[in-house]
């Protein structure tokens, strides 16, 4: 019995006991106010009592069954023959497994092929009680929650804790994942720093993995670079500009319009981006390069990567400072035109200044998006270690390095493949610290003109 | 000094205002060029995509799998990668942010508890994508033994990045039904969960909707966190199964993107095209909801 079947299985008794218990409690409800919970409720009631335990027992079954069949397995005589050491011994297991599995698939080793009846015995054996267990979990429970049926019985409040805790449950989910971002980076950083001294990592300015020196200087600066400062320059202006002439300017149909085909600019995927960067801008730039007499510039440069990807910034500045804009209190605009400043110069005197916060509390947001930004640098920025501020040079950031060192084919253990995982956690605090101190000065300052 | 109205008329005093008009001016075209420079962008791009893809759309290659010829490589593998992963995606994502959402808008208690939820789903929403594709590596397949390139690894991941998105978006729509709509359901004797389920989430449902798919849009374009989990297998037969090995449409435009042969340039423009117009369709429905079930109460 393959595992889908028996889910399906249980749901079909769930929606039996559904439809017995309603029919029971309509049997039940002789008048007016006789039934303390509606039909479907008893239906609810029941219906979880016979799938609850019986997944419960799905779920532990899938625990401890494949210790059993290991067990099984080595006890049969085809497994005596097995070399005793332990490594060579999983490798056919784990064939024997697969090929049980796959009955279509060729073995390699003869070893294997005979331990697979063995194998396929065992897991129908396991299987087959494990789907008996799950059916008498589903009556035991199916006939105690019958037991409770009564035209008196609570089954609303019952039916709602469940419902209640299932809320409960997707809501720690999103803690869970952060958890275990938190424990994975921490989990595997140690291990690296365990084999590296953490002051080399962090001031080290020699970033060769292969040679096993991994000084991280150069990403940090390649990240920066590109990220915080030609990315900036780039959407900064263009973002905070555009937002002005949307809100101050444009006519509403113009803006109507136009926010939304700037808004495409943020949807586009980072991929395409990262096509469009090597493809056009890279050649462009280089050729520029060439024009204003630098001497050999190379086809991946900084400059590529951070103009593109501050054209993907634009949109997420301008919106940021069009809600901070927004936020500014109509009274202050009113009072400097009022008093005669043109609409310019309430904007550079007035609106500005008052926005400032949340402003800069944008900007903060948008560079932390620009660092952790991946398939434009990977695809535009190149991958020498430079610790230079020539825009032209090629340049590496902290994502192209993850990209880089964990796409081959390379055992997990080794310093190289863990590195990736002490610049993940580097840049997953910089980028919470960023985030952070954004969200804090954005709700202040909303709660300064409130 | 002595009189007001003809030093106001002076030469020096029009002089400032014709400058500081000209200043004006001068503000407002550059605003204006700036919105003309981002869309000459997006312009630019989309149209050199046109230009170098379009040749190459074709039923063959919107229905072939990937090739090491470029002639005979087409896209539909890819696809159906993505469709796969987005099922597995939205298939967990959507039920766990909105539940997510019903319980921090509806039921939490305001405590230190509810804040370490607010805070964390908050932050998730701006963790780069590349951290979750980390996660997934790390948790996924290295701890939990799951296969590699799946698309259920793929869309597991995508979930955890996509239900941020959802709970928040969720969240803004529960919050915009009026509460007297929960007072009405409340008086005639519903419980707080028929309340919800029966009322309030109906309501919301297009809000809701419009984020999801926002966020499937942006799960759909994200190719970052699948390299982490090893989606870049070539395949050249489309996968049958959330467990097969696949690769996903932004993966392919990657991997093409990489090849030497230049007459792979006109395939991954092509696919780019194929993946612009499943963004535009499903940001067009999004808006499309929006816009016709938008009550304003």
């Amino acid at each position: 019995m393959t595992p889908l079947t028996l889910l399906l299985l249980i749901a079909g008794l769930g929606l039996i006991g559904w439809l017995f218990a309603r029919a029971k409690a309509q049997q039940l409800n002789t008048g007016r106010n006789a039934l303390h919970s509606l039909p479907g409720h008893h239906g609810w009631y029941l219906a979880l009592w016979i799938m609850l335990p019986a997944l419960a027992g799905v779920f532990i079954w899938g625990i401890i069954s494949p210790g059993l069949i290991h067990a099984a397995v080595m006890a049969d005589p085809a497994a005596a023959s097995l070399p005793a050491f332990d490594l060579e011994r999983n490798a056919i297991l784990s064939e024997a497994y697969s090929l049980a599995n796959n009955p279509a698939a060729i073995a390699f080793n003869l070893d294997a092929e005979k331990l697979v009846p063995a194998v396929v015995a065992a897991k129908s054996k396991f299987g087959i009680m494990g789907a008996v267990l799950a059916l008498l979990l589903a009556f035991a429970g199916g006939g105690f929650g019958y037991t409770r049926l009564s035209a008196s019985f609570q089954a609303r409040t019952k039916v709602e804790r469940v419902v209640l805790l299932l809320l409960l449950a997707a809501s720690l989910l999103a803690v869970l994942t952060t958890v275990g971002i938190i424990a994975s980076l921490l989990f595997e950083s140690g291990l690296f720093f365990s084999k590296v001294n953490p002051l080399e990592f962090v001031f080290g300015t020699h970033w060769s993995p292969a040679n096993g020196s991994f000084g991280a200087v150069p990403l940090f600066w390649g990240t920066i670079f590109i990220g915080a400062i030609i990315a900036m320059i780039v959407a900064i202006p263009l973002g905070l500009m555009s937002a002005i002439y949307l809100t101050q300017y444009a006519h509403p149909d113009v803006r109507r319009w136009m926010k939304p085909m700037l808004e495409i600019l943020a949807g586009i995927p980072t991929v395409v981006y990262g096509y469009f960067a090597a493809l056009t801008v890279a050649p462009m730039v280089r050729d520029f390069a060439v024009m204003i007499g630098v001497s050999n510039p190379s086809t991946e440069s900084a400059l590529a990567a951070g103009l593109v990807m501050g054209i993907m910034i634009i949109p997420f500045v301008s919106s940021m400072a069009d809600d901070s804009i927004a936020a500014v209190p109509q009274a202050m605009r009113d009072g400097s035109l009022a008093m005669g400043a043109t609409r310019s110069e309430t904007i550079k005197k007035v609106l500005i200044p008052a926005a400032l916060p949340g402003i800069v509390a944008g900007v903060m947001l948008a560079i932390s998006r620009a660092i952790g930004e991946t398939m434009i640098v990977v695809m535009a920025a190149g991958a020498a270690a430079n610790l230079s501020a020539n825009p032209f040079a090629s340049m590496t950031t902290v994502t192209f390095q993850i990209v880089q060192l964990l796409t081959g084919d390379q055992e997990f253990d080794s310093a190289k493949t863990l590195s990736a995982f002490a610049l993940g956690l580097v840049l997953f605090v910089v980028t919470l610290i960023l985030n952070i101190i954004a969200l804090r000065v954005v709700k202040r300052f909303r709660e300064a003109y409130e | 000094m002595s009189n007001p109205a003809k030093n106001w008329q002076s030469p020096d005093a029009e002089r400032r205002l014709a400058k500081r008009y000209s200043a004006e001016r001068r503000f407002k075209l550059l605003g204006l060029s700036a919105v003309g420079l981002s869309m000459a962008f997006l312009v630019f791009l989309i149209g050199t995509m046109l230009i170098s893809g379009l040749g190459g759309l074709d039923w063959a290659f919107l229905s072939g799998s990937d090739s090491t010829e470029p002639d005979t490589a087409g896209v539909w593998g890819a696809v159906k990668g993505s469709l796969l992963t987005m099922v597995v995606t939205i298939a967990l994502a959507l039920p766990m942010g909105v539940f997510a959402a019903v319980y921090l808008e509806e039921f939490a208690p305001r405590n230190r508890w509810t804040d370490i939820v607010e805070v964390s789903i908050n932050n998730l929403a701006a963790v780069p994508s590349i951290i979750f594709g980390l996660l997934g590596l790390a948790v996924f397949i290295n701890f939990l033994g799951m296969p590699r390139s799946s698309p259920l690894v793929g869309g597991m991941t995508l979930a955890l990045m996509t239900m941020p998105v959802i709970v928040i978006a969720g969240r803004n729509a529960i919050k915009a039904v009026p509460p007297s709509i929960r007072d009405a359901a409340l008086a005639i004797g519903a419980s707080k969960v028929q309340t919800v389920f029966h009322h309030v989430l109906p309501l919301a449902l297009p809000g809701i909707l419009t984020g999801a798919i926002i966020g499937m849009a942006r799960a759909l374009g994200e190719t970052a966190p699948l390299l982490m989990i090893g989606m870049r297998a070539f395949v050249s037969t489309p996968p049958s199964g959330i467990t097969d090995p696949a690769t996903v449409l932004p993966m392919q435009i990657f991997l093409w993107s990489d090849e030497v042969d230049r007459a792979f340039v006109q395939n991954t423009s092509a696919a780019i095209l194929v993946l612009l117009a499943f963004l535009l369709t499903m940001n067009g429905f999004a808006i499309y909801l929006r816009n016709k079930f938008e009550t304003r109460w």
